[in-house]
């Protein structure tokens, strides 16, 4: 039996210059309902799923995701199309919806579970839990103002009060992306917990690997539009062999195009990983070959290359050179493997210096290559950030010592 | 609307509980607490007993104390005015809850009177007392006073749903509520009664159009004791114009309710 279906469901949203309406063409528009600008989030969008199954919804920012959310959760309607949802559902679009700053921990426990469908004996006898869940800090200021609670202690007990939550549907918006690596961990716990049982969730993320560990469905949605929908594994193989960003190779038929300067001229850059066979977008597995080619003016020149591996964030992560050879004027060629298991997931950039006499730097080709590994993790519990730069997988030795009974 | 009635009755916990939240904050970090619902109807018959003792043909037109018709009437068009405005205002004061998580809307409207229940109640004591001190007799037809408080409560819920749905789109309203206010005040028999206004041939009219006279003076019929009030085809008529607004209040909010999301 369907438990959600979804049929050629379309949003539409009438835009005006600004969005509350002036006299002059609030006016106009009273008796002109045409002459507005409409923007379409969601055009005919059609799936359904079935009792227990986990729907992953992907897609780039502006997609449409929230909107979908929205819709099947009934706070907004669509323009156009039918839903029908069977059963009773629970929407967390934000944690700690409907929380008063007056209030307490524990007023906020009954006002947040009723807003979010609980009735009150259900509250109360879960009430003991919902605490024990946030933790010790919540407990000890229970009946504390939220508005005297930091940050981290408000969404605590926020996803503490979603947690236990017991509805047939869940539909979940982003909200695990909140909170410090440790709240992260047992809220993600928590999901898998949630998706063991025979629960339907719609779950929206820019989590990927989330997504392939919780949702056996994917959706994946672009400018409203179902770009592609089926099971998991399928949608995101396509879905990461087409957004991962990359700027991946170049190349110059002749020296007067090529950047560089008057004696250092780019050839040809290309950086090729060696994909897998079955996975069609770069993961921390596989090795990959940069190759480097240049033309050189230079005579009798003793040059070597020197290349910069960068992470987002700016920092650098490893710096190699290769021997000091002397070349002659004409092109010279360069080639470097880097094995699989070693750079951890994240968008890199690489910069290329040609070097003469060891120190002396002729051209620095910066942001070369910008590439995006992704991450690759089979039979994990833990969908969190995969903490450092390099993941190697360097063989740890374990062994029982000694055993007591 | 039957169903929207019935959805909000299903939730009723939520009701409460959202009731319960606007009374437990609306006190918090003041001094005087709930001496406030206290203070300000007893400063307003103050200010009024000041202006009219300079009148005293206003003042000495009825044979029960002047206090007592002032606080009657201060306190009903308190109440309407009070709920009214949060009705209207409910919408966009709750627009976190609304475009977040799904339930009935009209939950919303409906709890947001609690606080001015709750200073009516309060006021009501107020004015026993008073009663006491004038040495003037509260008989039992103050066990009607709910009753009227039912209809008072409809009638504000009514009109507060249509401009509280107009007003999700068009912020326009939120200046006329004031407005509304303020100028029904003078327009109804808070601080003046309806006697000289009984045999004019707009009086019908008087009271299709404002409920609330046919309201005020029909709580002035159950609190004091002898009190000419309005008669028996006025107060139906008072009665049909006030559910007439809830039911056209409640029709409005259920055809607007799906796009507020869409413009909070």
């Amino acid at each position: 039996m369907k438990i959600v279906e979804v049929e050629s469901v379309g949003k539409t949203y009438k835009l005006s210059n600004n969005d509350s309406p002036s006299y002059k063409n609030g006016l106009k528009s009273f008796f002109n309902s045409e002459s507005k600008q409409v923007f379409n989030a969601l055009t005919d969008v059609s799936f359904s799923i079935n009792k227990g199954d986990k729907l992953g919804i992907i897609g780039n920012n502006g997609a449409g995701k929230s909107t979908l959310l929205k819709i099947l959760s009934r706070i907004t309607q669509p323009t156009k199309g039918n839903i029908y949802v069977r059963g009773k559902v629970a929407s967390l679009l934000e944690v700690g919806t409907g929380f008063h700053p007056e209030l307490s921990g524990r007023e906020n426990i009954f006002l947040n579970g009723a807003i979010l469908g609980m009735t009150k004996n259900e509250i109360k006898s879960q009430f003991d839990e919902i605490v024990d869940f946030a933790g010790p800090q919540i407990a000890q200021f229970l009946d504390t103002p939220v508005k005297r609670y930091s940050s981290g202690m408000y969404v605590r007990l926020g996803f503490a009060i979603s947690a236990h939550l017991n509805p047939e549907i869940l539909i979940v918006d982003e909200v695990l992306a909140v909170g410090d690596a440790d709240f992260q961990k047992k809220s993600l716990g928590k999901m898998k917990e949630v998706a063991a049982q025979e629960k339907t969730i719609l779950f929206v993320s820019h989590n990927l690997t989330a997504v392939q560990n919780l949702c056996n469905k994917t959706l994946h949605l672009e400018n409203g539009k179902v770009k592609h929908f089926g099971e998991t594994g399928a949608i995101l193989n396509s879905y990461m062999a087409e957004n991962q960003s990359r700027k991946l190779n170049h190349e110059f038929e002749n020296f007067n195009d090529a950047p560089g300067n008057e004696i250092i001229r780019l050839k040809k850059a290309e950086i090729f990983p060696q994909l897998d066979p079955n996975i069609d977008y770069w993961t921390t597995q596989n090795s990959f070959t940069i190759t480097f080619d240049f033309w050189s003016l230079l005579k009798s020149a003793n040059l070597n290359i020197s290349l910069h591996v960068f992470a987002s964030t700016g920092e650098c992560i490893f710096n190699i050179g290769s021997e000091i050879k002397e070349f002659e004027s004409g092109i010279i060629a360069t080639k470097i493997d880097i094995p699989g298991n070693f750079l951890n997931d994240g968008n890199y950039y690489i910069s290329v210096m040609v070097v003469q006499d060891g120190s002396k730097v002729l051209y620095n080709f910066e942001n070369l290559f910008e590439f995006e590994i992704a991450d690759y993790r089979e039979n994990t519990s833990w969908f969190g950030k995969w903490p450092g730069y390099v993941r190697p997988n360097f063989p740890i030795n374990i062994v029982q010592l000694t055993k007591s009974n | 609307m039957i169903k929207s009635i019935k959805e909000v009755i299903a939730e009723k916990d939520l009701l409460f509980i959202l009731a319960k939240r606007d009374i437990t904050v609306r006190y918090k970090q003041t001094v005087l607490g709930i001496l406030w619902a206290v203070i300000r109807p007893v400063a307003t018959m103050f200010v009024f007993i000041f202006a009219f003792k300079q009148i005293p043909a206003l003042s000495s037109t009825n044979k029960y104390p002047f206090q007592l018709i002032l606080f009657s009437g201060i306190l009903v068009w308190n109440y309407f005015a009070n709920s009214f405005q949060a009705v209207s205002n409910s919408l966009l004061v709750n627009s976190n809850l609304i475009s977040k998580v799904y339930f009935p809307r009209l939950i919303i409207a409906f709890s947001s009177i609690a606080v001015s229940l709750l200073d009516l109640l309060i006021g009501l004591v107020v004015y026993m007392i008073l009663c006491i001190y004038f040495q003037y007799p509260i008989t039992f037809n103050i066990l009607y006073f709910p009753l009227v408080i039912i209809v008072i409560s409809f009638f504000s819920i009514g009109l507060g749903l249509i401009l509280g749905s107009f007003s999700i789109k068009y912020r326009d309203i939120l200046q006329i509520i004031p407005i509304v206010v303020q100028y029904g005040f003078f327009v109804s028999p808070v601080v003046f009664t309806i006697d000289s206004m009984l045999n004019k041939s707009w009086f019908i009219y008087y009271l299709i159009l404002n409920p609330i006279v046919g309201l005020i003076e029909i709580s002035r019929y159950v609190l004091l004791e002898g009190y000419k009030s309005i008669n028996l085809l006025q107060f139906l008529i008072t009665l049909t114009s006030a559910f007439l607004c809830f039911i056209i209040g409640i029709t409005i909010f259920n055809k607007r309710e799906n796009s507020f999301v869409d413009h909070l």
